[in-house]
């Protein structure tokens, strides 16, 4: 556990660094009106009207600077969000603050004065559960359209009847002031949402003075799926594993699997065995470098032009893990390989072909690196274009709840593998890399370095699995067949994604069925911080601070 | 060596039709094999062998099911190019935008009018052929803007404005450099041009006479006027007035079909323009041993043109404002210092 070297502020840890329940409590005093105990945290009860003060005491007295979701969800009798919070220096220090409001007028204090990620997360649980926020700068719909009647994940809902959103009613949604007015020099330009540049249907809404980015605002939701709701229809056991591969699909399905599994078997208490937790880890980190290698050949995409050489080479490598991964869980992309309590099948026999190829690859990739290095990092042309550009500081990127490459871009050195272990990060050699660069050309950097650490845990988890003893490898433990988790039961748990903090809450309500199911994606943070990072610079660096931010709107969107 | 007949007298000659007709008949007939040539190498061997290139840097295959070696998949794109719908946006100023493909195509054609192909292959060979074949070229900045402009469309828009302010920034560094080949040669005529180059000796290796060509002369000069050169063309590291991922396609954004096709050929037949350029300014026209001038001056322009596809494949783009910065504050002042030293250097030497 992390020491702290700040003296001057008490922060209310017991010795060994843990979270002093008791003493929060205290901090918080009067604003608290009841105390529950989630699976991760403890949970304060708090007046709608001090949703403000509370989260400012706990951010500057308590030492809770990340904020890292807002859960909203609605009950018979009342609405409620809540705000989980973390510590960038030691995550698993969490706390969470639980805003319950009545349903006839379920008005709460918006956090956006106090962490700015609140806005994003806080216009989602607007428009899909119906919280309002007093005080919300911009408390419009996020994902879904503007002309939308209606808010999905309430209880009055009427999930049958459908809406057509027709194109003039939503054709350009930004307010006129926006737009400069007839006297203004400023242009108002749609970026997206199909634009060769935004990776997806991201719709970037833009005012240019010149060539300069004078304002941008990311709209998204064109790939809203309703993940959440889809996955509050499925049963804990089988129906929702198959959805998280559709979240990151750069291809991250496995670690967005494992954020599920470790929620879920957080939730109900499952033991995954020690060989499963090393396919699995095993398995996270392939995913993890073929979504760093999408993320570098797209980045360069974006700063060289058309499909070019480097954006070749980097598909030609990542064929290669998607090789692996597709002789390991028979998919693509769609692995769907994670079972509670384990893994769905063992290493493909002959195991000792599967490690032969795990370890050309391995072999390969130093020198594959060392190629990109020269083609990318080295090139004068582009440091030139990426040093300086897409500047995001550090405190910035907390007050956004940034997360993964792009917080350790900007010199936050936050990695839950680490942090908060879980799999078999925690027995295994290897560093969490960060870069003081806070640009663009650092973001590049700890992609490319996180590529090797990858290859490293990959190398020791392949060493392990080779000498595991054959009466021993276990690949699930025993789990009921249908789950029910206590009644009440909730937990927030996150992994280390590959685009950073992937998060999921779970509320159970004791049948086989989630009750609330929610998706916190690091790209919907990070992206969210894309205003503070190219306002002023040119549009070309906009397109590259973009492709830095390795957004896939899959994860965004949900 | 004696300026070579320009082409047209050539077949008036040998068709043996006298008068103003045949005068007529004979230059029409020179300005259509030129013409054939030089479509038949941008239009056809240009976009397959791009293909090809770009496909052998980046480690893929490419075009190989239509014809052998795939190259009858430029007949069949061409079909489907030409057979597709032309829409022309709301709002276009209409003369300006169906103008503005003819004239970037219409441009790089005339240019190769006065441009000495070698076995006499050449149009007309006027005093001032430099002046000519510069003047013609930048009329393409015209074009670029004409099509941004009259596009009505902000990514068009600002594709047009880029190009102009690229090609203003890179035609400067590009003619002063090539001055500095003119008070070598002491002639504007293209055809004066490359015959000095090729009869000066530079020196005797080996004894093999390498001719003076003026890149080996100048490499200095060379160089810059490469650079210039695809910035004036359009391509990596100075493609901005396109950035399919900043401005999706810059001033080529809303053509479609058509005017589409001129356009794309009108900037292969750029790259080959300014290939054809380098090689007469730099590399001695036509000259080379043992094959005839035609085929060498051919392959002077497909390396040249091989050097962008190498550029675009491997070179990052950079943003505008270092682009103009380049451009003003680099190789201006660079080509100035060529043009007075390669002049001090000639003064004292007396060459």
């Amino acid at each position: 556990m992390s020491t702290y070297d700040e003296p001057e502020t008490q922060l209310p840890t017991t010795e060994d660094g843990d979270v002093d329940e008791d003493a929060i409590a205290d901090l918080l005093g009067d604003h608290v009106l009841d105390r529950e105990t989630h699976g991760n945290a403890e949970a304060y009860v708090v007046r709608a009207d001090a949703v403000q003060d509370v989260l400012s005491t706990l951010k500057d007295d308590a030492g809770f600077d990340h904020l890292s979701c807002v859960s909203a969800q609605e009950y018979d009798d009342r609405f409620e969000s809540i705000y989980h919070l973390k510590q960038y220096e030691d995550p698993t220090n969490e706390v969470s603050v639980v805003v319950p409001t009545p349903r006839d007028e379920p008005v709460s204090e918006t956090a956006e004065p106090v962490f700015r990620t609140a806005d994003w997360h806080e216009r989602e649980a607007y428009d899909l559960v119906g919280v309002q926020y007093d005080g919300h700068p911009n408390l419009e719909r996020i994902l879904l359209p503007d002309t939308w009647q209606g808010h999905p994940l309430g209880k009055d809902y009427n999930k049958d009847k459908p809406q057509i959103v027709t194109f003039e009613e939503n054709k350009n949604p930004l307010e006129d002031h926006a737009r400069g007015g007839e006297d203004s020099d400023t242009m108002f330009l749609n970026i997206g949402p199909h634009h060769p540049a935004t990776h997806g249907v991201l719709h970037v809404e833009t005012v240019l003075d010149g060539e300069q980015v004078a304002d941008v605002n990311p709209d998204i939701g064109y790939l809203h799926r309703c993940e959440e709701q889809m996955a509050e229809k499925g049963t804990y056991r089988y129906q929702i594993m198959p959805y998280p591969d559709r979240w990151d699909y750069g291809p991250g399905g496995i670690i967005n699997e494992w954020a599920y599994a470790r929620t879920a078997e957080d939730l109900a208490d499952i033991d995954v065995p020690e060989y499963a937790q090393v396919i699995r880890t095993m398995s996270a980190e392939m995913c993890r470098i073929a979504c760093h290698l999408l993320a570098t050949g797209t980045f360069c995409l974006d700063i060289y032009g058309d499909f070019t050489a480097i954006f070749m080479y980097a598909m030609r490598d990542r064929e290669i893990v998607q090789n692996l991964l597709e002789d390991l869980t028979g998919q693509r992309m769609m692995f769907n390989y994670l079972r509670l309590g384990g893994v769905v099948w063992d290493i493909p026999e002959p195991r000792e072909e599967y490690f032969e190829k795990c370890r050309d690859f391995l072999d390969d990739l130093p020198e594959k690196l060392d190629e990109y290095h020269d083609l990318i990092s080295e090139n004068e042309i582009l440091q030139s274009r990426t040093v300086d550009t897409g500047h995001l500081d550090p405190e910035i990127a907390k007050n956004y709840g940034a997360t993964g490459p792009v917080a350790r871009g900007s010199g936050i050195d936050y990695d839950l593998r680490r942090d908060d272990p879980y799999g078999y990060y925690d027995e295994l050699d290897w560093d969490v890399i960060t870069e003081d660069g806070c640009d663009n050309y650092a973001r590049l950097l700890v992609r490319m370095r996180e590529i090797e650490e990858s290859a490293r845990i990959i190398e020791q988890c392949v060493d392990l699995l080779e000498d595991w003893p054959e009466d021993d490898r276990e690949i699930q433990s025993n789990v009921p067949r249908t789950l029910k988790p206590d009644e009440g039961a909730e937990t927030y748990r996150a992994v280390e994604g590959a685009k950073g903090e992937l998060g999921i809450y779970i509320r159970s309500d004791g049948t086989e069925k989630p009750a609330r199911f929610k998706i916190r994606s690091p790209a919907f943070s990070n992206l969210s911080a894309l205003q503070e990072m190219s306002t002023g610079e040119y549009v070309p660096d906009l397109v590259a601070t973009l492709g830095s931010l390795d957004v896939i709107l899959g994860e965004v969107d949900r | 060596m004696a300026t070579p007949t320009p082409l047209p007298d050539t077949i008036q000659r040998n068709i043996g039709v006298d008068g103003f007709g045949g005068e007529l008949l004979s230059m029409f007939l020179a300005a259509f094999l030129i013409g054939n040539i030089m479509l038949a190498m941008t239009g056809v061997a240009g976009p397959w062998a791009k293909r090809k290139i770009t496909a052998a840097f980046t480690d893929r295959i490419a075009v190989n099911r239509v014809g052998p070696f795939g190259l009858l998949i430029i007949v069949a794109d061409a079909v489907r190019l030409l057979s597709k719908e032309l829409i022309v946006p709301e709002g276009a100023d209409r003369p300006a935008f169906d103008l503005a493909p003819i004239v970037l195509a219409g441009s790089a054609m005339l240019a190769f009018a006065v441009i000495p192909m070698g076995n006499g292959i050449q149009l007309a060979d006027p005093e001032t052929g430099l002046v000519f074949v510069f003047a013609i070229a930048s009329i393409a900045s015209l074009g670029l803007l004409m099509g941004g402009y009259a596009s009505n469309n902000k990514y068009s828009l600002m594709g047009g404005l880029r190009a102009v302010a690229q090609n203003i920034a890179y035609e400067i560094p590009l003619v002063v450099t090539a001055a500095s080949v003119v008070l070598f040669t002491g002639s504007l005529q293209l055809s004066e041009i490359v015959a000095i180059q090729q009869n000066t000796t530079l020196a005797n290796v080996a004894g093999i006479r390498i001719p003076a060509w003026f890149a080996f002369v100048n490499p200095f000069a060379f160089v810059l006027f490469v650079v210039a050169n695809l910035a004036e063309v359009g391509r990596n590291p100075f493609d901005t007035p396109e950035a399919p991922t900043e401005i999706v396609g810059g001033y080529q954004t809303e053509y479609s079909s058509v005017y589409f096709v001129l356009f794309y050929l009108g900037e292969f037949l750029h790259i080959f323009l300014g290939g054809a350029i380098i090689a007469t300014l730099f590399l001695g026209g036509p000259a080379g041993p043992f094959l005839p001038g035609f085929v060498w001056f051919v392959i002077k322009i497909w390396a040249v043109f091989l050097f962008t596809q190498w550029c675009r494949s491997a070179v990052p783009r950079v943003r505008i404002d270092q682009l103009i910065e380049i451009g003003w504050k680099g190789m201006l002042v660079l080509s100035f210092a060529n043009l007075v030293l390669t002049a001090a250097i000639l003064g004292v030497t007396g060459l």
